[in-house]
Parts: C-alpha cells; structure tokens; sequence
C-alpha cells in the first residue's frame, strides 16, 4: 500500500515532528518500504488465520495492592538541575497572550 | 591469560593488585585505545578512582563483596546519578539522572568501579551503533567493521579488556548480536528476571538489562548481582534461583534435550551454519539429546517486533520536549513550536522513523490492522514456544545471519537492516531467556555467536549449557592481545 505524502504529513504532526521538503521525499519512499515490511503480517494472515486465536481481556487483579504510603519525593533542586535559568519552576513559552 | 571476575576478586584479596592500581590499568587501556574504538562516550575516572579507593578500604576490613574493586562500564540508557545518560542521542544532551538505576544502585552497592557510559544506537534503535549521535564504536577485531548494536560500545570495551564486565540492554537483540560480532558473551535474561527502573525505555515489553562478559561464569557472575524483584518495576518478578546462578555452571550436560528448529537456520550464511552443527554435534558426543522442531510463527517474529516496539517507543519517546532536560532548540514561536523543533532537531532519523512507524501503526483506522494483529502473533509464538519447552530444555540457534558488516554498508535500505535481527527477535517477543557465546570465526577472522535459548527464568540452564560448551569447544575465537595490563 503506497502512502501520500498528505498522510505522513498528518502522521508527523500526530508525532510533533517536522520534515523538511527533501527529507519527506525521502522519508515518503523509505516509509512505503517499511509499512510494505510490516504489511507482510497480514499476508500470512490471510493465509491462515484460523490458528491465531483472539486473546481475551486479561484479567487485571486489584485485590493484591501495595498499601499507599506518601514518601518524600526528589528535592525541586535536584529536578531543576537540568534546565538553565530557571526560577524554581520550568521556564517555557507563554501558551495565552 | 585474561583474568576473570573471580581470579581478579582473588588478586585484590591477596593484595597482589589494590583496586586502585586495577582501575588505573584500565583507564590507561581506555585513555590508549578509545581515540579509535569510540567505545565509551562518557568517561567516569574520577568517580571510578573515588570508589575504587573505597572499594580497597572495604577489601582490607574483610567480607567485601564479589564485585568489589572491579571496574566496569554501563551503556548510556541506563541511569547514573549526576552521571551523563544520554541513550546517545542530541535529545538528552547534557542530561544528568538525579537517581540511579536499580541495577546500578545494586552493583554500586557491591563496591563496583565504573570507568564509563558506552556508546550505542541512539535509543538503543539500530543492530550496528552506527546511529550513535557521536558516531559509530568500532570492532576492536577488525576496526573497519562494526561492532553491532545497539550495546555496540558495551561489547566493544569486554571485547577489548576496557572493561572486566558491562551491562547492555536487549529489547530485539541489543546484548546478543554485538556480542555475537565482538566474539564475548551476552545474557538477555527472562523478561521480568531484571528491574528495568532507570533504564531508559525504548520498547518496555521487550526490552530487558543484561551482562556483556568475557566468559559465561562472568555472565552468571553479574546476572546474580542484578536480578531480583524491584518495587520500583511492576513488571519485576519475585523468582526464587536458588543458590547463585554460578553454582549450576559445572552440572552434567548428559540428558539434557536440545531443540533444533529449522526456522533458525533459514538464510543463514553457510560458514555460521556449520559452526552451529559443529557445536550441536559437540552436545551430542557429551550426550545430549537432539530434538528437531517447528517453530512455523517464527517467521512472522520479525514484523510483529517492528510493529511492537516501535508502537511503544512512539509512546515512550512522547517525554522529550525540551522542556525538563535535555536539548532544547534555540528559536522559536510558540511552546508547540518549540516542542515540534527540538524533537525534529534532537532525534536521528532512525529513531524518527520508529516514531513515525509507531504513531502508524497506533493511529484510527490501522490500530486493528496492525498493533493488534501484532499482540495476536505474539500470544501464537508465545504459545509455540511453551509446546516446544515441554520437550527440549534448551533450543539452539545462530545468534545473527551474519558476521559483522563492514561500517557504512548498509545506510540505504532501513529494512534491509530490519531483517538483520530475523535470529535474536523471537526471544524478546516471548519474554524468555538467551544467551550467546563465541563458537568460531569465519574466513575473514570475524567472530560467530551461538545462541542457547531458555524457558522463562532458566537462565540455570543455558548458562549451563553455554559454559559446558565454551568450556569443552577450544579456543573458537582468538583472545584479543591488547587493552589493560595487569
């Protein structure tokens, strides 16, 4: 199945990623081969479905919980460390103006 | 003769070597070689002085654990406190943990010396570490070739004695295959056998930290200091091993049944599939038992590997915005603007295009079509492999199609790459152990790697079988003459 260059334009935008106009020529054609790669499951699907039988819901138990307890988390300090010129908080771009 | 964790635990309980002068000797051996191996992208001699200094004060008041005083490396996805852990990638350049890993706290704990983080494909997406953001590590047995991937860095320093020991991670084949082109030892333990907690994740069903050794007691050595139960990992399980891992290594191979399946050995280079039946010959004349098997769902691992983890990394890798860590691009207009470039700046278009194959396959209209179908051939090959372990203990298979590749050969088509993992991918999607042991070179000297494969958590026995074999075949790879002198 051959894909547009409108759906991996769509699919980048879902990924927050950006292509420029040569990288997705390059991309469209690379990710034609590689969704062709991944359709090979269906091929030997439709050869033989019958023995792949559906897995149900599995069943999740809560009965087994841990109890929960409050415990110190990482100083701010700490978490803050990986960012230049913060002021005590993440510094980012105002959303609403 | 190269020495191994035990002999060296040895030496420093004599006196013979202070864990200081051990880490000295390495660290001259990186400080030599590294400039052209690039195995190590982050390196650590202080800290590594620092503890190895602490580890010989343990070691003169007696009761100092096994790994006390021995220096190692760990690849660059696994997190170290206000260490770099950059997973190799632009992203998170610059990036320090503020805790560590489970299996480095538990290591760190035991007095290990670590000298550095390893190179390795960015995010741990690739078979050759050729998507490193500092460029590829090479083989230290011929340096035009590759080391393999994704733990290529960590394979390289074992290989090259930069390192008594290193951990890698393994979500499709990241342990096995380069340590499969290195000619050294790689345990991708059972799913579930290794806390991943501060393992910086890629595909979290599949991916799973194990030990890159110089010899499979080695292997059994670390892999006992690792595992256990983690709170702090939902999907670690609490299973009981009994005594230490090391202690099954010298048991009798008679009896024990080994599976053979074709679908291993399909396009495989002929010069790796006679070494494979020489070794498998070599359990036979020692009386095990050889068990020819289907497992017909194998041909559809690879895909469903694609299809999952790529699905998941899209997921996992949603975290890098620029915003708490890491890179951050320098211009832009909006906060999604921001967002939008610093993923587009800061990731390599290998990890760009999982992302983009992972978003595909989890978007409306081609979930069903793909991630589900996916979830389905795993139940089937999960299944297939419990039928084939209710009659063999072990199965064993080449570990890669090939030897290793030349550097830059293969940057054209990236599922030509892909199909590259046919050998090592199974293993992952069914969450059971393998390990993969140097068993030949081929005619242009480069090593091959056996696999031993396992039922869940029967590490006892592939190490069994692998140290039974590594012990009983000869020198099948020539020992590397060079890195540390001690």
């Amino acid at each position: 199945m051959a894909i547009s260059k409108t759906e991996i334009e769509k699919l980048a935008k879902l990924a927050k990623l950006s292509f420029s106009d040569e990288e997705l020529e390059r991309f469209t054609a690379e990710f034609d081969e590689i969704i062709a790669f991944a359709d090979t499951i269906n091929q030997y699907i439709e050869g033989g479905t019958e023995q792949i039988r559906s897995v149900g819901a599995r069943i999740v138990s809560f009965d087994d919980l841990r109890p929960d307890e409050v415990k110190p988390s990482l100083p701010s300090e700490k978490i803050l460390s990986n960012v230049e010129g913060h002021n005590g908080f993440f510094r980012v771009e105002r959303s609403k103006k | 003769m190269r020495m191994g964790i035990t002999e060296l635990a040895v030496k420093l309980r004599k006196r013979e070597i202070s864990a200081v002068e051990l880490a000295k000797a390495y660290i001259d051996a990186i400080e030599e070689l590294n400039p052209v191996l690039n195995a190590y992208v982050h390196l650590t001699f202080d800290t590594a002085l620092e503890a190895a200094g602490q580890a010989d004060q343990l070691l003169k008041e007696g009761d100092a654990p096994l790994l006390c005083g021995i220096p190692m490396a760990l690849k660059d996805n696994i997190c170290t406190d206000g260490l770099p852990t950059t997973c190799c990638s632009k992203i998170l350049n610059g990036f320090k943990p503020y805790y560590d890993a489970t299996v480095w706290g538990k290591l760190k704990k035991q007095g290990a010396v670590l000298l550095g983080k390893t190179n390795m494909d960015e995010f741990a997406m690739g078979s050759t570490s050729e998507t490193s953001c500092y460029g590829a590590p090479r083989n230290p047995r011929n340096t035009n070739y590759v080391t393999g991937g994704s733990s290529g860095g960590s394979a390289a320093a074992v290989c090259a004695n930069l390192a008594v020991y290193s951990l890698g991670s393994d979500t499709g084949g990241s342990i096995r295959q380069p340590a499969s082109f290195c000619g050294v030892v790689g345990l991708k333990p059972t799913y579930g056998a290794v806390s991943r907690y501060g393992l910086i994740a890629y595909g979290s069903s599949l991916d799973q930290i194990g030990p890159l050794t110089n010899s499979v007691k080695d292997a059994a050595i670390v892999f006992d200091a690792i595992k256990g139960v983690d709170n702090r990992d939902q999907t670690s399980v609490d299973f009981d091993y009994g005594s230490s891992l090391a202690e099954y290594l010298d048991r009798d191979i008679k009896g024990i049944r080994i599976g053979v399946a074709e679908e291993f050995f399909d396009g495989i280079n002929p010069e790796i599939k006679s070494k494979i039946e020489e070794a498998i010959k070599l359990f036979e004349r020692n009386g095990a038992v050889i068990e020819n098997i289907r497992i017909p769902a194998l041909k559809l691992a690879l895909p469903v590997y694609y299809i999952i983890a790529c699905a998941e990394a899209s997921s996992n890798l949603g975290r890098y915005d620029g915003i708490r860590y890491g890179y951050r691009t320098p211009s832009y207009t909006s906060i999604d603007d921001m967002i939008v470039k610093t993923r587009s700046e800061g990731f390599g278009d290998e990890v760009k295009r999982r992302i983009m194959l992972g978003t595909y396959v989890l978007s409306s209209g081609y979930y069903d079509a793909y991630y589900k179908k996916a979830c389905l051939i795993r139940e089937e090959i999960n299944r297939e492999f419990d039928a084939v372990f209710e009659k063999c203990d072990v199965l064993v298979a080449p570990t890669a199609p090939s030897t290793a590749f030349p550097l830059n050969c293969r940057r054209t088509s990236p599922v030509e790459m892909y199909l590259s993992d046919i050998c090592t991918v199974p293993v992952n999607i069914a969450g059971v152990p393998a390990i993969s042991v140097p068993c030949g070179m081929d005619s242009n000297g480069l090593p091959i790697g056996m696999q031993i494969i396992g039922r869940r958590f029967g590490e006892a026995t592939i190490l069994q079988a692998a140290h039974f074999y590594e012990q009983n075949a000869g020198e099948v790879v020539s020992a590397y003459e060079g890195g540390a002198r001690i």
